[in-house]
């Protein structure tokens, strides 16, 4: 009979252990994404889809280097570049890009053309739904692209050393 | 036997020809030592102080650009001072040179930015604020950004050295130098480019590419220029079906960098909004478009129909297609058209030099003949507007070997700057002139005489007969007008001789009307155009002709055409060119221009409509059956496939025709010229030395 | 005129017209053994003038210090191309002002040596390229080139000996640059003042690519001595391998400013306390820039030194061109580089890299510096930015700029250091966001 005995102390103990995790999931704090019902939530370095920047003065960054395309591994970055004029003015730099697009049916979100642009134009941003019935609509142009203009920075505060 | 010198670099023993500079030799002995000034065949400067190397016993560094080995001389490349004086240069070159890599169009293929990477000086020390000054437009299509420039003076020198046109000099003193034109503002020059393509950095930038790409982004297609007859080879750099840019930096095909304004822009005609794209028949007097199908269907009906009623064709070839495209051409008219009114515009008389050299192997000069020869005579024409190419290369070899010059010409031409007799000649003196030099010509070791129009027929003749007088080796070389003129004579575009400079009399036929004739004709049937445009200036007499035209545009031509072919140029197909020294270089097919089909496709379609066998309409057969069938033309494949030139040879004797001097005629294009194709150049027409003028010196 | 009063320590040989009434004309000239020298170089063979030269132990007086009789039979006189005589006198070395002295008080003394030296290696031309700054004494010049075709000593078949010279003047544009040599000729043939490649040297192809004498106006208006007195009575003047006398441009912190001739060898310190009369004000010596300021600076302990070529090498400068600047002990040392440096920056010709790019890369650090705005690091920086320039550069004006900035930082470093601001602001990063 003990062995019978033992044996429902033992359930009990296995099934408070248990009950006790639970308990003590149920107490902490819940770290499930609730989404689609509420935005999910990202790491600071998710990559995202890109965004293309704008400088200070609303210019846009990309001076179409190429340097993203050319260290781009699956090929997906496609760029038409394009001289500033006094009239038309886009970016900063003397060339701008007329068309840059993203082939999102082939980016696989690596990063390196972040990594390789040498003026902070192209970041990733965190958006992600981008899933579709129809991989034509998953070429990205320039507009789709670009971040919003903001509105200018606050006089910048810039001590003179010396 | 020229003298050698050993000596030691980098532990290596070198044996030079004496003379040669350290920089050379170390090359030959497979050692680089980087420079930005020195630039083979240009005068020595030594400013760039990059190419500084140890030389044992000379108490400093010395710059091996403009050292010249000595006997046992110990240099060293390598060494712990060099690699820091040259990190030092480079440093002090980026002090003051803008780092916008990213947006300079040199970045990916800019020597500076090459050198930084492998003799280091990636950091910079320079705090203070860089010296700045506002980019300048030289012209419509040089740009010059001062702070790029690092002062190599290459543009300067190949401008001066190179082309004898000095429009570029050095303005200001210290670090404000700059690069200017002599004109004050603007350049009055030659607008070749020269200077772009040989600067090291961005400073020196084309209207045409500049921030359209960057180099690594297009695919490189070396092919043959479309425009003159001197047949420079141009690397195109294309980006979607659409040409960017045009050079030769890797300094590959005979003309080595050199490349002319119309080699280097002119290649914007294939993209004007003007060109054909589709192919037009008339209908109700006017030129409607149709497809393929329904144009080839009813040319090929009207040909049956006229060939059936015994009815007069001619055939008007073109001095812009290829030996393939020209070969096929003839064989389709005279086999399945069965007409030997069959001509071209001549442009210069090659068939009357043939004749007269009678099969002398040898007395056709070459490119690199140019080059080397001791001595030159050119009568009658303005090379460096008509021929700018064979131009460069006696020049080059005055300033490189001392070539001596003479020339005769109607008015003042560039290359009397060097020339040791000039002799001015009204028209149609130039032989009596020419004979006058005899005395002098006899002292030289040899020579090459260089022709234009003025010599044509029975004067090509006393010509020769003169030359073989001098008692001296002498070759010729008879100046014609266009990309493949001299294909055009060779491959039998001529109403009285087949491919080769066989008379027709041996393919059993009667010599044929030539063009005026052709023109003239009352009675003629149908008119078959490829790519000419002889009603620009002469009318057609018949006005019932038939008249089927193919072409890149609505020429005067088209547009009295029944029916319109849009042909592809010659930057859209490969084939062969055969240029003014007879050299055969290969084109390579750089674009696809939608709706346009090459001549020799085009010819294919005629012949499957008419059910004729002319044979494959495809480049390499046509070539091979040339090669077979046309004496001179079997040349060594892998020298074209190699992108080379290969000089052809005819070999025949005698060519038993008639002297028609009346016949030929150049159309004295300038170097904003080029024909019909060069009206549809943008880049020609857009500089302010357009149209430009002949014999202006 | 800028020429003060003689000195008794002077031993006047270029000078001894110096102060006669109308010394300038060829009567005063020829009144005090003019065209002696000359009239005796007539009856020698060239050769003989050449060795006279040699045993003078003239050495080149427009820096260099290269023996002028060695430089004179590098000419091949049996080349069938015409042979220059040019005179440098693009006097543009701050502190110096000699040459302008000589040509201003005896113009003839440098037709003399012109001649002299045409004789020697059968010229028929000569060149003053004079610059432009200068524009009375091409005057003064222009009037004596006159007087002697007047008198026979210039023109067509001189004295009645079959020899032809002509001598015409030369306009500068005002650049340092072109009193290098082979600018100067660039620019006398009417091209931008830059230098040459060299070799072939002026002597074999100079002026319009012909066999040239190019020498300063000093060594040339030596030389009509030498043939007066003998080459070995010049040459006892001075010291050995040093001959003669040379005139020394005093200037700057003494109470007597001046161009004075003292023989080759005198000492330094003597020169600033006796002929110069000591420092103004009584205050005490500082520095001594011995030969224009291309020159590495000398110290006070280092400025016991006799002032000849191969002393004041020595001593870790250059004699130079005989521009002596004395610097008290109010003197800034800082200010000095800056403005010497500015000098540099502005007369650098362009063409080649690092003589354009560090002279005004130089110019900037020291400009900061001065103004306390520099930093630690660059007090080395300038010392290694000179260093580089040293001795990489295509002509001179590079080591004439780097030699004197590395002297004056490795002198007197603790002055450039007293510069930096006390502490360093931290510049805060602007955020890019």
């Amino acid at each position: 009979m003990p062995t019978k005995v033992n044996e429902i102390i033992d359930s009990a103990a296995a099934i408070a252990k248990g009950l006790g995790v639970t308990l003590k999931e149920f107490l902490s704090p819940t770290i499930t994404e609730d989404y689609p019902d509420s935005p999910p939530r990202f790491q600071e370095r998710y990559r995202g889809v890109h965004v293309l920047e704008r400088d200070e003065n609303g210019l846009e960054k990309c001076v179409a280097c190429f340097l993203c395309a050319a260290a781009c591994p699956s090929n997906c970055i496609y760029i038409e570049a394009a001289e500033n004029t006094d009239t038309i003015r886009i970016s900063g730099g003397e060339r701008y890009a007329k068309v840059y697009n993203i082939d999102y049916n082939r980016c696989i979100f690596c990063g390196y053309c972040v990594e390789a642009c040498p003026t902070d134009a192209i970041t990733h941003g965190h958006g992600f739904e981008i899933a579709s019935y129809d991989t034509v609509t998953l070429i990205w142009r320039k507009e789709q692209l670009l971040a919003q203009p903001r509105e200018p920075y606050p006089e910048a505060t810039v001590t003179e050393v010396g | 036997m020229e003298e050698l010198v050993k000596l030691t670099i980098d532990g290596k023993q070198v044996e030079v020809p004496a003379g040669t500079l350290v920089i050379n030799a170390a090359k030959a002995a497979g050692i680089e030592i980087p420079a930005f000034c020195y630039y083979d065949g240009l005068a020595l400067q030594a400013a760039c102080r990059m190419c500084l190397v140890e030389v044992k016993k000379a108490p400093k560094l010395l710059t091996a650009c403009t050292l010249v080995a000595q006997p046992g001389m110990v240099v060293h490349t390598e060494t712990p001072a060099v690699v820091e004086a040259r990190k030092a240069m480079l440093e002090f070159l980026l002090t003051n040179h803008p780092l916008d890599c990213p947006v300079c169009d040199k970045g990916g293929e800019c020597e500076l930015q090459d050198m930084v990477f492998r003799y280091g000086a990636g950091e910079s020390r320079f705090l203070e604020q860089k010296v700045h000054t506002e980019e300048k437009q030289f012209s419509p299509l040089v740009y010059f950004d001062a702070p790029r420039c690092i002062l190599c003076y290459r543009c300067v020198r190949i401008c001066d050295e190179g082309l004898g046109v000095k429009a570029l000099g050095v303005v200001h003193r210290g670090v404000y130098t700059e690069i200017g034109p002599n004109r004050g503002d603007h350049l009055e020059c030659d607008e070749c480019g020269m200077c772009i393509d040989i600067c090291p950095v961005g400073a020196l930038t084309s209207g045409r590419y500049r921030y359209k790409t960057r180099p690594w982004e297009m695919q490189h297609v070396g092919t043959i220029c479309a425009h003159c007859s001197n047949g420079c080879k141009t690397t195109l750099g294309v980006r979607n079906d659409a040409i960017i840019r045009a050079n030769n930096r890797d300094r590959s095909g005979l003309n080595g960098e050199f490349l002319c304004v119309k080699g280097r822009f002119g290649f914007d005609f294939v993209e004007h909004p003007e060109r054909l794209r589709t192919p037009l028949v008339r209908e109700g007097g006017e030129l409607r478009p149709v497809n393929w199908m329904q144009a080839v269907a009813l040319v090929a009906r009207r040909f049956e129909e006229i060939r059936a009623r015994g009815g007069r064709i001619g055939v008007i070839g073109s001095n812009r297609t290829t030996n393939e495209e020209n070969y096929c051409l003839q064989k389709f008219a005279r086999q399945v058209l069965g007409t030997n009114h069959i001509d071209h515009h001549r442009t210069g008389d090659v068939v009357a030099l043939v004749d007269a050299l009678a099969g002398r192997t040898g007395a056709l000069a070459t490119t690199g003949d140019l080059y080397r020869t001791r001595a030159a005579l050119v009568i009658a024409a303005d090379l460096a507007q008509q021929q700018p190419f064979l131009a460069f290369q006696l020049r080059a070899n005055w300033r490189h070997h001392g070539l001596r010059l003479y020339a005769v010409t109607p008015g003042p031409v560039r290359e009397e700057q060097y020339a040791v007799r000039s002799v001015r000649c009204r028209p149609g003196e130039e032989l009596a002139a020419v004979e006058g030099l005899a005395a002098e010509l006899k002292g030289e070791p040899e020579l090459v005489i260089l022709f234009g129009d003025a010599v044509k027929g029975e004067l090509v003749h006393r010509l020769v007969a003169f030359g073989d007088s001098l008692g001296i080796p002498v070759k010729y070389v008879c100046l014609v007008d266009y990309a493949n003129s001299r294909g055009a004579a060779d491959m039998g575009l001529l109403p009285d001789l087949l491919p080769g400079y066989r008379p027709v009399a041996e393919a059993g036929l009667e010599r044929g009307m030539a063009l005026p004739e052709i023109l003239a004709a009352p009675d003629l049937d149908a008119l078959w155009v490829v790519g000419a445009n002889p009603l620009k200036d002469a009318p057609l007499a018949s006005t019932a002709a038939f008249v089927v035209v193919q072409d890149l545009f609505l020429t005067e031509t088209a547009r009295r055409a029944d029916v319109v072919l849009p042909a592809a140029s010659a930057y859209e197909k490969t084939g062969t060119f055969t240029n003014v020294c007879g050299e055969i270089q290969q084109l390579r097919k750089a674009i696809d221009f939608p709706g346009a089909k090459t001549d020799l496709e085009i010819f294919g379609l005629l012949a499957r409509a008419m059910r004729a066998e002319i044979g494959p309409a495809n480049p390499e057969k046509v070539f091979e059956e040339i090669r077979a069938t046309v004496p001179g033309y079997n040349v060594a494949l892998p020298v074209l496939a190699a992108g080379g030139a290969a000089p052809s040879s005819p070999q025949n004797g005698r060519v038993p025709v008639e002297w028609r001097p009346e016949l030929i005629r150049s159309a004295r294009d300038t170097l904003f010229r080029s024909g019909t194709l060069g009206r549809y150049s943008q880049a020609l027409n857009s500089v302010t030395e357009a149209p430009g003028e002949l014999y202006r010196g | 005129m800028l020429y003060n009063e003689p000195h008794p320590l002077e031993v006047r040989v270029l000078t001894r017209r110096f102060g006669l009434p109308n010394s300038q004309s060829i009567d005063t000239y020829l009144a005090t053994d003019g065209y002696v020298g000359f009239r005796k170089a007539l009856e020698m063979p060239p050769e003989r003038i050449i060795e006279e030269v040699k045993i003078s132990n003239l050495r080149g007086r427009g820096g260099a210090g290269f023996p002028a009789g060695l430089k004179w039979s590098f000419v091949p006189r049996e080349s069938p191309k015409p042979k220059y005589v040019v005179v440098n006198a693009d006097e543009g070395e701050p502190g110096t002002c000699k040459d302008r002295v000589l040509m201003e008080n005896d113009p003839h003394q440098l037709l003399e040596g012109m001649l002299i030296a045409a004789r020697a290696v059968g010229a028929e031309t000569g060149y003053i390229y004079i610059r432009g700054e200068y524009r009375y004494i091409i005057e003064i010049l222009d009037r004596a080139i006159e007087e002697a075709y007047a008198r026979g000593y210039l023109g067509r078949n001189i004295l009645g000996t079959g020899m032809n010279f002509d001598v015409y003047t030369h306009t500068g544009a005002g650049s340092y640059e072109c009193g290098e040599e082979s600018a100067l000729l660039e620019s006398l043939e009417g091209k931008r003042g830059q230098p040459r490649i060299r070799p072939p040297f002026p002597a074999v192809s100079g002026a319009f690519g012909c066999p040239t004498v190019l020498n300063n106006v000093e060594t040339f208006c030596a030389v009509p001595a030498i043939l007066r007195d003998g080459g070995a009575a010049f040459a006892a003047l001075g010291t050995p391998r040093n001959g003669g006398t040379r005139l020394f441009a005093l200037s700057g912190h003494v109470n007597r400013p001046g161009v004075y001739e003292l023989p080759m060898g005198f000492n330094l310190l003597r020169m600033i306390e006796e002929v110069g009369g000591g420092i103004r004000g009584g205050r005490k010596l500082k520095a001594v820039i011995p030969g224009g300021t291309s020159c590495p600076i000398l110290k006070a302990e280092e400025c016991d030194v006799a002032m000849d070529f191969d002393s004041v090498a020595k001593a870790g400068s250059m004699l130079g061109s005989g521009g002596v600047i004395v610097m008290d002990e109010t003197t800034d040392m800082v200010k000095v580089a800056v403005r010497v440096m500015r000098f540099y920056q502005h007369e650098s010709c362009g063409w080649c890299v690092p003589c354009r790019e560090g002279t005004i890369w130089l110019r900037k650090i020291l400009e900061r510096l001065d103004a306390g705005r520099g930093q630690p690091s660059d007090i080395d920086l300038v010392a290694e930015i000179s260093r580089n320039m040293l001795g990489r550069t295509f002509c001179p004006l590079g080591d004439a700029a780097a030699m004197p900035t590395i002297s004056y930082v490795q002198k007197f470093r603790e002055e450039f250091e007293a510069r930096l601001p006390k502490k360093v602001a931290v510049e805060t990063p602007l955020v890019v966001v």
